[in-house]
């Protein structure tokens, strides 16, 4: 009997010893493999992971990876610049011809891909600011870079979509119903950003390699934007401030050299790593080099306008445009790696690069009516290309001819980079007179079409016209 | 919410004082003894109808709690008073009692009752009940049943046995994972329509284990481990009634399985063997050498192709008076069956003990040497204390399997080959790489010389220790302890593959820990007020479960004896890891009520606590109501139905739960990126995420006739499962196109269950018992807004039952091209998934087993048939291919050979159309045994009490128009599905 007493005296301490409280007995921990958002935020190391992370993904999103659904390539297709030639895939014919479908599955990649990445800069900016433990300055620091890459996302969606949602939160459930907003409101946001993004940066790069963000990054970025809001004279400053920046970037006279990861001329790159796997290249490389072995998987080749446009002594003719003679076509070839998998990784994807800014700041010069600056910043880009220069050959050239002369040096230095000649058709409004002869072209067609998928789940949002 | 929290620590508070006030009446009761009275011994045999003595038959006397048992040779002793009143009883048999007056000797024959059958204990997980008393609905299945049946997962011995469970084999492979659906499926996702299983008191998760194996499609099954012959019985609860004391875990059914406990009498050894042959039972009826050459050359010939060495390797290239039969090759070999059992249990009135032991092997049927090894050993105890008023149960199950299978997936798929394709390996054992290489081909049994070896362990124990403080009043607890770890090596050497590709010799690694452990307090109250009898039980579970994954790979290896030496891999990629914690806590009660044995009401409730629940809704309650009425008790209806000996009316409504949403589902987590060094959220967190609510509605109408020799019982039912977790669907611009998300969306399953069984002999020497169940399932999606937009567009239809297929419009053979022909339903002048307007129904229409069972002195024989009514698909027609079809076909039914793109396209939407829709349908002799017991005095001589041989078939016939090799795999026609296996084999006791 006495031992009975004992194994219920145990039994009952058993149970009293046993914490009753129910949230304890149903909170867990995170699992090793994920770490909640707080917790992310909660020290330096993690939270600078998570802008890595932001990184990474930028080569993955499809509007940044350089592959099927990005700005590169579709918008590249829209311009005068890159044809398709593979008459299987409709979904990108129809960027070519002007004629997408507001179903086109591309196109709703190009949308939904930029907004995911909206996402992690939100998700970010609100774990960044909400933490308490982060070091001060590295808490701006990294909210800068994350600002930055949030304001340069929603450049490329208001020029490809023009009135398009504001989101700057992560609640689903008010962001669902989203309206669109106008081109103003969202440069006003793309503005705050990289303004505060150019003030608050370091000067350096953080991780060392041009695929952070750092102040030139911004400031370089800022003067597009201001480029394209007519804003002369911040574009001006800001480009100047990036080309004064010497330590950092020059002109590279070999155009060999110009796509390598971390290249002098780089201003801000797009890893390959973010991939994962051992090492692949870039996939601007895949999609555009057409390798004589493999040529039957290529679908992509260069307009022959464009090509027809160079000066047969243009360097960039020979360094940067292959042939291949077995499709008789002519492919970009400006980064030299197209199978993915040869290692270690030598080219990154570029985004930002110093010859652009001598050609924004050609721009804003002549628009300023300072026509000698603006051609000697030209002649910069003329020279690199065995160009006779613009100061030698013609000193008195008209404003007119000028900017006509700054604009095909865009489309013929920067071609299939990030959209550069469809934006700049739109800009300048040649737009209507390249596309006339063309039976499918309508005034409207400069915007893409909102995903249908994206207006049947969000009633908000209209239609851009014409579609 | 801090309000829900309070609450439950009141209600534990109020049960630790109970205790505590209870605590000093329960010292001086367990101090009482009863006065001395003048004593004598009587001891005597007690005999059943056949004169054969009975075991652990209880003898008491009256009016007191004293007692003992019957030993193995049925022989008692006891000291009782003069006039003391002995009362025999046992379960099965009329209870007798005797004056002891002045004998020293009672000898008893024991009266077979058929009507007590009837009061055998049903096990209800947290109570007991019997199929009087009961008012939910409980199948069950008994040791008998089970313990002859060569399976490796006792699941798999339950098929064809209860009405509304629906068990598909894995595949013929030891070890792989049956399906198991009670009632149909409830959830949207297929990973949400697990049953809950308990097995002595303790929740194991039913989740298939991970594997890179051939058995990668159904997972290891967790009960692998457990010993079939081990097993008492296997109930399986289904309405919610039954199921809602399980609250958040009892939506898709809970199985109970309840493990063997010691005899109370005496000491005895058991030793069962029993070894066998498994083969496939039936290959598919495919072409022969000739005719397929022939229909070869009649593609090109219709297609006005020049046959050339590099599209018709087959008949250009290749032998044309070769023929390999590649399903004998593959599959055709005899896997071996062998089992040993040693029980050892003993004991007395107050304590019983069972331990055991056993020993478990089978082979495959693909060539190589490869088997599958099972130990396991068990050990059960139980001890009640002199006063019968505190109890201890103790169980333990450990099993230990190791599973060496082939590493090559694709074997069991090489059937189709063409016929006089060449030798797969050289005469010296390698692969042969050369001549396929010419024809353009890689080896097909590329990846031959991979093997697997999958070791797991697993131990579940429990304890159960309970105390009767007062009458009627029990304070009770059971602590479970549980741990599975399976580890997993894949060697992958180089000699498998082509050594054109410069291969290495490579592993896969893989292991996974899972562990838990469950504490539930309970006390219990039983009482008589009048007429009204009530059964009470108030309880709380606190459980915690980690599992825990790692798995990598290894690459480079110098040799391969030295795969899955780590340290001699060149390389290590691909590691990952991954850990999961699920906490659980709840509290739960019933009250079963009735009066006069007539009206029963059953009262059942949980409220749950689950880890898996978002912040917002970590607590839910989930209750059901039972009634039944017997109505055969009510005199009216005596007098008129003498005859019937049990008319019960029983209804039931209630709620129960489905936690098996993922775990961490709500949390805001950031992952690694692919890229290094990166951190990411990979979707968007919802923390109102919660569980899905299967509302269950039961009617039934229990019958049994002519003193219970024939009981039938019919229920509908009606579940309704909504609340159900999708992919809501979300625009874009939130970044991710859906969020997991508790939608309204609902499935209903409905149906008629039949269960009826019936002794329709029953004399001295010729028993013949009959048992049947039908099942009626039907299923339907009763309603999912906005199903258009969410990812189960086209895989889910309102208004359809979920197992369904989308087809085109089949229009027939194009008399012009040859090829078959569909509806272009909108006119677009491609087929895509909007012309895909045809459903396709795969749900079961019935099925149900019939069971017979004869005995005739020694001998007895018994059998079980399965029968199935549903549809199936068999596509094996695509002629003019380079693979082989089946032999029926004919250019008449079929589309014309060819050998085009437009044909094989023409071809692979006819497979996503009505066109090889036939009858799956069976009925298959699941299991037949015929054994004999040796008459038992010459044994007894020799010290054994009973010497049986059996013969065991299972799978041995099945009658099927289906042209598949398995027609319960009916939409898969190449799917090795049961082996069929015939064993022999003998048990001793001792």
């Amino acid at each position: 009997m006495k031992i009975n007493r004992i194994i219920i005296q145990t039994f009952i301490l058993l149970l009293l010893s046993f914490n009753f409280s129910c949230e304890d007995q149903v909170s867990i921990d995170a699992p090793t493999d994920k770490l909640v958002r707080t917790e992310v935020f909660s020290n330096d190391q993690t939270a600078i992971s998570a802008m890595n992370g932001i990184y990474n993904e930028l080569y993955q999103a499809d509007f940044s990876s350089g592959s099927r659904s990005s700005v590169t390539v579709l918008a590249g297709l829209s311009s005068d610049n890159v044809q398709y030639f593979n008459s299987v895939n409709l979904n990108m014919m129809e960027f070519q011809d002007h004629e997408i479908a507001p179903t086109n599955p591309g196109n709703l990649d190009l949308w939904s891909s930029a907004y995911n990445i909206i996402y992690l800069c939100n998700s970010f900016i609100e774990g960044l600011t909400n933490s308490t433990s982060i070091d001060v300055e590295l808490q701006q620091q990294l909210e800068g870079e994350a600002r930055f890459v949030r304001a340069f996302t929603y450049f490329y969606l208001v020029n490809l979509y023009d009135k398009v949602p504001l989101i700057l939160n992560t609640d689903y459930r008010v962001n669902a119903l989203k309206p669109q907003v106008e081109k103003e409101e969202i440069y006003t946001q793309i503005e705050n950003d990289l303004q505060f993004s150019s003030e608050i940066l370091n000067t350096s790069y953080r991780n060392s390699e041009k695929t952070s963000v750092n102040k030139f990054v911004a400031k370089a970025f800022l003067a597009r934007v201001y480029l394209f809001l007519g804003e002369w004279q911040e574009t001006e400053r800001l480009s100047t401030e990036v080309i004064q920046e010497t330590a950092s970037y020059e002109i590279l006279e070999n155009l060999d050299d110009v796509f390598l990861a971390n290249s002098r001329e780089a201003i801000w790159q797009i890893s390959p790593i973010g991939g994962g796997g051992i090492a692949s290249n870039t996939n601007d490389g895949s999609m555009f080099v057409i390798d004589p072995f493999f040529s039957f998987f290529s679908t992509l080749k260069l307009d022959e306008s464009l090509v027809a446009e160079f000066n047969e002594n243009d360097l960039r003719r020979e360094k940067w445009i292959g042939y291949n003679a077995s499709l008789n076509a002519y492919f970009s070839h400006k980064y030299k790696i197209s199978a993915s998998s040869q290692f270690p990784i030598q080219e990154y994807s570029m985004v930002l690069r110093l010859a652009e800014q001598y050609l924004i700041r050609a721009e804003a010069r002549l628009k300023m009516d300072k026509t000698q600056e603006a051609v000697e910043d030209l002649d910069v880009i003329r020279k690199r290309a065995n160009l006779p220069l613009v100061a030698e050959i013609n000193p008195t050239i008209s404003g007119e001819a000028l900017l006509k002369e700054i604009y095909t040096q865009r489309r013929e230095e920067l071609f299939t980079e990030w959209g550069h000649r469809w934006f700049d058709l739109k800009r300048n409004g040649y737009i209507d007179t390249i596309f006339n002869n063309s039976p499918t072209w309508e005034i409207t067609d400069g915007f893409y079409p909102i995903p249908s998928e994206e207006i049947s789940k969000n009633p908000n949002l209209i239609q851009n016209d014409g579609y | 919410m801090e309000n829900k929290y309070t609450r439950l620590k009141w209600l534990a508070l109020i049960i630790i004082a109970g205790m505590l006030l209870f605590l000093a009446q329960v010292a001086t009761a367990a101090n009482l003894r009863s006065p001395h009275l003048l004593q004598q011994e009587v001891s005597g045999k007690v005999i059943d109808h056949n004169g054969i003595a009975i075991p652990g038959v209880t003898v008491t006397l009256k009016g007191s709690s004293r007692g003992t048992l019957t030993n193995l040779d049925g022989d008692y002793s006891i000291i009782a008073s003069e006039n003391a009143i002995l009362v025999f009883s046992f379960i099965g048999y009329k209870s007798h009692e005797e004056q002891v007056s002045n004998q020293a000797v009672i000898n008893v024959q024991l009266e077979e009752d058929i009507a007590t059958l009837g009061e055998v204990q049903i096990n209800a997980g947290y109570y007991n009940t019997t199929r009087k008393e009961s008012t939910g609905n409980i199948s069950r299945v008994t040791a008998e049943e089970i313990e002859l049946q060569p399976v490796v997962s006792p699941l798999q011995a339950l098929q064809g046995r209860m009405a509304g469970v629906e068990i598909t084999s894995g595949g013929a492979n030891p070890g792989a994972a049956s399906t198991i659906r009670i009632r149909g499926i409830n959830s949207l996702r297929t990973e949400g329509n697990y049953p809950l299983y308990i097995i002595d008191g303790v929740p194991i998760s039913a989740v298939p284990v991970e594997t890179n194996s051939l058995l990668g499609n159904s997972g290891l099954d967790p009960l692998n481990n457990l010993n079939p012959s081990n097993i008492k019985s296997i109930e399986v609860l289904k309405d919610a009634d039954a199921t809602a004391i399980y609250g958040s875990r009892g939506a898709n059914g809970v199985v109970l399985i309840t493990t063997k406990i010691g005899a109370q009498a005496g000491t005895g050894l058991e030793i069962r063997t029993y070894t066998g042959i498994s083969s496939v039972p039936k290959k598919l009826d495919l072409l022969r050498t000739a005719e397929y050459l022939a229909i070869r050359k009649t593609a090109f010939e219709n297609d006005g192709v020049e046959p050339t060495q590099r599209n018709a390797y087959d008949l250009v290239l290749w032998d044309p008076e070769r023929y390999t039969n590649w399903q004998e090759y593959a599959f055709g070999g005899n896997a071996e069956v062998t089992n040993a059992n040693l029980t050892f249990s003993g004991g007395n009135d107050k304590t019983s003990f069972r331990l055991g032991g056993s020993w478990f092997s089978q082979g495959t049927v693909y060539p190589g040497d490869y088997q599958y090894h099972k130990i396991t050993g068990n050990m059960s105890l139980n001890h009640f204390s002199e006063d019968g008023k505190f109890k201890i149960t103790a169980s333990l199950n450990y099993g230990i399997d190791r599973n060496e299978i082939t590493g090559d997936l694709k074997l069991s798929r090489l059937n189709l080959l063409p016929p006089n394709a060449p030798a797969l390996l050289n005469p010296n054992g390698t692969l042969n790489w050369s001549e396929w290489a010419e024809a353009g081909l890689a080896n097909p049994l590329e990846g031959y010389f991979n093997s697997n070896d999958i070791g797991t362990n697993n131990l579940i124990t429990s304890t159960s220790i309970s105390y009767e403080m007062l009458p009627g009043f029990e304070i009770k607890s059971g602590f479970g302890y549980t741990r599975y770890d399976s580890n997993e090596l894949w060697r992958l050497p180089s000699r498998s593959y082509n050594p054109a590709g410069n291969p290495v010799n490579r592993s896969a690694h893989l292991s996974s820990v899972r562990k838990s452990w469950i504490i539930e307090p309970q006390l219990s109250y039983h009482t008589n007020i009048g007429k009204i009898e009530v059964n009470s039980i108030l309880g709380a579970t606190f459980q915690e479960n980690n599992s825990s994954r790692q798995s990598l790979q290894g690459s480079n290896y110098a040799s391969e004896a030295l795969i899955g030496n780590l340290a001699a891999a060149q390389d290590i990629l691909n590691a990952k890891s991954s850990n999961i914690q699920y906490k659980y806590a709840a509290v739960f009660a019933r009250i079963g009520m009735n009066w006069d044995k007539k009206y029963y009401l059953n009262l059942t409730g949980r409220r749950d606590g689950s880890s898996r629940f978002g912040p917002n809704n970590r607590f839910a309650n989930f209750g059901a109501i039972g009634t039944a009425w017997i109505f055969s008790e009510e005199d009216f209806f005596n007098n008129v139905f003498p005859f019937i000996s049990l008319g019960k009316l029983r209804a039931s409504y209630g709620s129960t739960g489905n936690d098996q949403i993922g775990d961490y589902g709500y949390l805001d987590a950031y992952e690694a990126t692919r890229g290094p060094g990166g951190l990411y959220p990979t979707s968007l967190a919802n923390p109102d995420y919660s569980w899905e609510v299967n509302k269950k509605m039961e009617v039934g109408l229990d019958l049994a006739f002519w003193k219970n020799r024939m009981n039938v019982g019919l229920s509908w039912y009606r579940n309704r499962s909504s609340n159900q977790l999708v992919g809501y669907p979300l625009p874009a611009i939130t970044g991710f196109g859906s969020v997991q998300a508790n939608l309204p969306a609902t499935v209903e399953n409905r149906g008629f269950e039949l269960e009826f069984n019936s002794i329709n002999f029953n004399n001295k020497n010729f028993r013949w018992q009959t048992s049947f169940n039908i099942s009626l399932p039907e299923n339907e999606l009763l309603s999912y807004p906005g199903i258009e937009q969410s990812s189960y567009a086209n895989t889910y239809r309102e208004g359809e039952p979920l197992n369904i297929s989308l087809n085109y419009d089949y229009t027939g053979i194009d008399s012009e091209t040859g090829y078959y022909s569909f509806t272009d339903v909108n006119g677009d002048d491609r087929l895509d998934f909007q012309d895909r307007t045809i459903v396709e129904d795969r749900t079961r229409e019935f099925f149900g087993g019939l069971n017979n069972n004869f005995s005739y002195r020694g001998f007895s024989l018994q059998f079980l048939w399965e029968f199935v009514k549903q549809n199936g698909k068999l596509i094996y027609y695509n002629a003019g291919r380079a693979q082989n079809i089946l032999s029926n076909y004919s250019s008449d039914d079929y589309q014309t050979p060819t050998q085009s793109y437009q044909g094989n396209l023409a071809f692979s939407n006819a497979i996503n159309s009505s066109r090889f829709i036939e009858d799956g349908s069976f009925v298959r002799l699941k299991t037949l045994t015929v054994s004999y017991d040796i008459p038992g005095k010459f044994l007894q001589t020799i010290g054994i009490q009973k010497f049986n041989m059996f013969l065991h078939g299972q799978n041995l016939w099945t009658i099927t128009s289906y042209g598949g090799m398995d027609p319960e795999n009916s939409y898969d026609g190449n799917f090795i599905g049961n082996l069929r296996t015939v064993t022999a084999g003998a048990q001793i006791n001792f």
